[in-house]
């Protein structure tokens, strides 16, 4: 019996099932040097100082620094404040602009591709000219607030430290709700049309519908939505690095930006790796149910 | 009665919303024209006074590097973009077509790989480079652009191959092809939109990038605009219209490849979790 290399079958690593091997492998090897090396010597590097003096046994010396040190906390603190303040912008704002576009409006794709346009700048982009927007003597922000007459002198948008965490959210609500909005657009077009006609039959009103009828339906896309933007906006640090570098007084140092800092201002490799090691098992932890949602309908 | 008064509603609403999209844009273009003394000018200009193309844009492309930093994101944004396409699309064709063990996790850690924070990888990453020679190179940055590219750009493919049929690629073995044959010849050409979408997304991806720049370069040259751009903004005196000119070109070409993309945007980015 002939066998051609095609159909071939059996156990071997050149059997038609395993071939798939073959072709995960040169993106599995490339994910492997530059993603899964640095991984593991960060996690070692968080146990033991192996760059800078060697492999000194197991401590857990820079977790146990982490814990005490209220440089940290604070920043885990900012981190929640931006998040937490962002993520909710940009699906509160994303939701209704979401609304008011799967509505039968006149230019309908206009909006839409206006409503996209920041989403596409790049976040250190979006620092610059919000931070130019905020200067206290020639910025726009200023300027107009003062011609309503909101305010009766300039305020310093970034060097305040209570008033340059909000400053710095608002930049980012900007930039960033256009996608969820396009996720959650995406989702109520997905809507079946009956649901809403067999409501208006019923008598339903505006806000009956959406709760009963948008929302439910709307579940997975919010989400999906949230989800990536949590894990998206964790990372974050063009945006914070080009307005603020984390200051004035800490007051925007999110993790990321303080991570930053410990390997390369200060050059407190294991610290840095030990807080980093912190952070990535924060996102994995929210990421989880993406990753099991998406692997599952694959 | 009611539809009209809330349709009037609705388009006041995008209206402004519209206009708070636009003013950082309008603002970045209207200082980006303005000399120096008039961008600092206090109240300030909604309106140039005597526009200029020299003081911004000309300045920033003859007095600084930014050309270079220009040409430096092109090269490193596509040379990741393409490393990641091709290297994704086998990927993306070995989880399409095959039902090898452990195939299911290895593709719930591609998707987790894409969690991993960059501050964690860049340290080690650094430390590698400098051991291989590599630091403050096209190569090093490319590789690392793949941290972010290569993970995303496989799993967008992985969707688009399994839109063409299998019984292409059965009907392709069936004649004598091998299984590479089978891939190259039938599903890469039908999958060349999806090519161009993935080479985009993982160019735009790259592009906006600061952080592995600012971590893995150490001169000038070797900055790309982000890193350029944010410098610029970190002297004693920044010279808003110079920078603002610099904005401009550098938010051109995300934000036309981004508008071209519109279609593939949703799909691709949340891992076709949600269909458009």
């Amino acid at each position: 019996m002939r066998r051609s290399p095609r159909t071939r079958r059996g156990w071997g690593l050149w059997a038609d099932k395993n071939q798939g091997y073959w072709f995960i492998l040169p993106c599995f090897l490339l994910l492997a040097g530059v993603m899964g090396f640095p991984t593991v010597m960060a996690i070692l590097n968080s146990f033991t100082p192996i760059w800078t003096k060697g492999f000194q046994g197991f401590t857990l010396d820079y977790y146990a620094r982490l814990l005490r040190d209220h440089i940290f906390w604070n920043s885990i603190i900012k981190t929640l404040y931006f998040v937490g303040a962002t993520v909710a912008l940009h699906l509160g704002i994303g939701f209704l602009v979401a609304l008011a576009l799967n509505t039968e409006i006149r230019a309908r794709r206009f909006f839409r591709v206006m409503a996209i346009l920041p989403w596409t700048l790049p976040d250190v982009i979006v620092g610059l000219v919000w931070a130019w927007m905020y200067d206290p003597l020639s910025g726009i922000v200023n300027d107009f607030l003062h011609r309503i007459g909101l305010i009766a002198s300039p305020v310093e948008w970034l060097a305040n430290p209570t008033l340059v965490m909000p400053s710095v959210i608002i930049a980012d609500a900007w930039r960033g709700y256009p996608f969820v909005m396009l996720v959650l657009l995406a989702g109520l077009q997905a809507i079946p049309k009956q649901l809403y006609e067999a409501a208006k039959v019923d008598g339903a009103s505006w806000f009956q519908e959406l709760w009963h009828i948008t929302l439910p339906n709307l579940k997975r896309m919010i989400v999906i939505a949230t989800i990536l933007d949590i894990i998206w906006q964790t990372r974050r640090f063009g945006l914070i690095w080009v307005m603020t570098q984390g200051g004035p007084a800490r007051s925007t140092e999110i993790l990321s930006v303080l991570a930053y800092k410990n390997y390369f201002k200060f050059f407190n490799f294991e610290y840095a790796s030990a807080m980093s090691v912190a952070m990535a098992i924060f996102l994995l932890v929210v990421g989880l149910p993406y990753v099991r949602m998406i692997v599952r309908r694959a | 009665m009611r539809r009209k008064s809330t349709r009037a509603l609705t388009y006041m609403f995008l209206i402004a919303i519209l206009i708070f999209n636009i003013i950082p844009f309008y603002w970045m273009m209207v200082t980006s024209f303005k000399t120096d003394a008039e961008a600092y000018a206090i109240p300030p200009t909604w309106w140039p006074v005597n526009p200029t193309l020299y003081e911004g844009y000309g300045k920033v492309l003859m007095w600084t590097n930014f050309p270079r930093h220009f040409l430096n994101s092109v090269i490193v944004s596509l040379g990741a973009a393409l490393l990641s396409t091709l290297v994704g699309a086998f990927a993306g064709y070995g989880f399409s077509r095959f039902q090898f063990r452990g195939r299911t996790s290895l593709m719930a850690v591609l998707l987790a790989s894409q969690m991993l924070p960059g501050v964690l990888l860049v340290g080690p990453y650094f430390k590698m480079l400098a051991r291989l020679g590599l630091y403050n190179t096209y190569p090093g940055l490319i590789l690392a652009f793949c941290t972010l590219t290569l993970p995303f750009s496989a799993w967008m493919l992985k969707g688009f191959i399994d839109t063409v049929p299998q019984e292409l690629d059965e009907a392709a073995l069936i004649d004598g092809c091998s299984r590479v044959h089978a891939f190259l010849r039938v599903v890469f050409p039908l999958i060349t939109p999806g090519m161009v979408a993935t080479l985009i997304f993982a160019f735009l991806l790259a592009w906006g990038d600061l952080l592995w720049v600012l971590c893995l370069t150490s001169t000038d040259s070797m900055a790309t605009v982000t890193l350029g751009l944010s410098r610029l903004v970190t002297q004693f005196r920044v010279i808003w219209p110079q920078l603002m000119a610099g904005s401009v070109i550098a938010a051109f070409p995300p934000m036309l490849l981004y508008l071209l993309l519109q279609n593939y945007l949703v799909k691709g980015l949340t891992g076709g979790a949600v269909k458009e």
